[in-house]
């Protein structure tokens, strides 16, 4: 139980996981690893369950069987206190931001400070400025309501709100979803700047090609309740296999319009 | 047939809700009873939703007070007893109709308010966001509103007691003749200390009612903003049925 990640111990791992709402199963027997230092980018259909997979490393969601390891330890074991051990390494960042409304962007940023810290006032502020400074956001944002931000702006909040507490793995939930090309582009280096900054390891979930292809070390595609086509983006993008041909060349070409490289072979109407 | 599984899941589908509400008030217990206790929060959920609430609950209760001296005394005149206005109104007034009329009134909007926010928050994973950031979303949401609205609604109907009686004595003095020194002794007289202790035990109970069924309304909100105004309604509604049973039991308790 050492606080520091050994290299041959998964940073994240799922293992024969199966997990269903209801009637709706979204996952069976399914198997992952995310490795220390890496990108790895998560990509599938929409409502297929990539948002429910980063909700079972953190434990916002339990796994039905199987199951889920953070640095070796099982989530499904842990009580209050040892869940929030796992959520100060591994940080979330929401799809729509999902910053308080109630409070400014500084008492945004420094919420998980105060509860994982004894930082006093001074210091969170200053901690908050560099995180606001980190996602190229001014100083003078921090008294800013979250209602005023715009899209791009609150997905940089909300990564700096991330960051704050220095976490050791990310997770991004479709951080480029919604954002003009501009903000894509920015959110994108931002990703490759914090791997390289901070030495993170990332989980990034995205229907977005081209930050896939520009973040990531190896790719995991969703396909049918597991993760069955797994490897570096070369591997991936060049697959001859029909179902990873079609999602991400088929995907490139449906998001093409948000300033992705248009890809000449576009396979089957979409 | 049909009609019989459809009552079939009713009955299923209230006792599933009702199993979730008591979870939820037993995890509150055990949250709750730990430092820290969350003053800061309970104190602006308090501004938040009673020192809000004041001025319609006032209005309300002004106009409980003046309407039911209105028909006790039309009642008593044909009995030549007007004089009897103030013991005649005082008791349904303290142990009934203030604090129900006020649960179901102000108790109701507190109730829906607590509901849509709660369930916007959701719909937007603010609470899993207040969650992956390390602290507890019931702790941080659930407890300070409970508390503050189980505080709020007896401090309520103390006050509406109050302006009850203002109503009633100026439909006393106004349209019976009654004089108001001598309704407030006769309306005062009455009252035992139970029946202001039933009177306060219903505010209670109806206050923390209306915050467990709040939050746990907000906290089960499905999928998308629609949803929100879906279980904004269920929550009104689930209100008006538990306040009226929680009354029938509480005067029951008391007879
Ligand atoms: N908390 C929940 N309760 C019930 N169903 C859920 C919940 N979260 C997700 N689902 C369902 O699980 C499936 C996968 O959802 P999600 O992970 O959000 O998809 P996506 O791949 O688009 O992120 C969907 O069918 C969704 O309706
Ligand atoms: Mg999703």
């Amino acid at each position: 139980m050492g606080d520091t990640v050994q290299a041959s111990v998964p940073v994240i791992e799922f293992v024969g996981v199966s997990k269903a709402f209801g009637e709706n199963s979204v996952y069976e027997n399914m198997n992952l690893t995310v490795r220390p230092g890496e990108t790895l980018t998560i990509i599938g259909g929409s409502g297929q369950g990539k948002s429910v997979c980063l909700k079972m490393m953190i434990g916002l969601l339990r796994v039905d069987a199987g199951v889920v390891r953070v640095a070796g330890e099982d989530v499904a074991g842990l009580d209050g206190e040892g869940l929030r051990r796992v959520r100060r390494r591994v940080a979330y960042v929401f799809q729509g931001g999902a910053l308080f409304d109630s409070m400014n962007v500084l008492d945004n940023i420094g919420y998980a400070l105060r509860e994982h810290t004894a930082m006093d006032d001074i210091a969170i502020r200053e901690r908050a400025l560099a995180c606001l400074d980190l996602v190229a956001m001014p100083s003078d944002m921090l008294d800013a309501m979250p209602a005023n931000l715009s899209g791009g702006q609150r997905k940089r909040v909300a990564l700096a709100r991330s960051i704050a507490i220095e976490p050791e793995v990310i997770l991004y939930d479709e951080p480029t979803t919604g954002l003009d090309p501009r903000n894509i582009t920015r959110i994108g280096d931002m990703i490759k700047k914090l791997q390289k900054e901070l030495r993170v390891t990332s989980v990034v979930v995205t229907h977005d090609m081209p930050t896939a292809r520009k973040v990531s070390d190896r790719v995991a595609m969703l396909y049918q309740r597991s993760f069955p086509f797994i490897g570096t983006v070369e591997q991936i993008w060049h697959s001859e296999l029909a179902e990873v041909r079609d999602f991400v060349h088929g995907t490139l070409r449906r998001t093409s319009g948000t300033g992705a490289t248009i890809v000449t072979e576009a396979p089957h109407g979409a | 047939m049909r009609a019989i599984s459809r009552l079939g899941q009713l009955v299923l589908g209230g006792l599933e809700w009702l199993g979730g509400l008591t979870g939820l008030a037993v995890t509150l217990i055990r949250v709750g009873l730990r430092r820290p206790w969350g003053i800061d929060d309970i104190a602006s959920q308090m501004v938040h939703l009673g020192v809000r609430s004041l001025p319609i609950a006032l209005f309300i209760s002004v106009f409980i007070g003046m309407i039911l001296a209105v028909q006790f005394g039309s009642a008593l005149r044909d009995f030549g007893a007007t004089m009897a206005l103030g013991d005649a109104s005082s008791l349904a007034l303290v142990r009934e109709l203030v604090p129900t009329l006020l649960a179901l009134t102000v108790g109701s909007k507190m109730a829906a308010g607590i509901s849509a926010e709660l369930g916007s928050m959701k719909v937007t994973e603010q609470i899993d966001a207040v969650a992956a950031l390390g602290a507890d979303p019931i702790k941080k949401l659930v407890w300070p509103r409970v508390v503050a609205a189980t505080l709020s609604q007896p401090l309520l109907v103390v006050m509406g007691n109050v302006i009850a009686l203002l109503g009633g004595m100026l439909i006393g003095e106004w349209v019976y003749g009654v004089p108001a020194g001598y309704f407030y002794e006769t309306y005062i007289d009455e009252l035992a200390p139970m029946d202001y202790i039933q009177s306060l035990t219903k505010g209670t109970a109806f206050g923390l009612l209306v915050g467990l069924i709040g939050c746990y309304q907000g906290f089960n909100t499905k999928f998308g903003t629609e949803a929100v105004g879906v279980s904004t309604t269920e929550t009104v509604v689930a209100i008006s049925i538990w306040i009226i049973i929680a009354d029938f039991f509480i005067t029951m308790m008391f007879y």
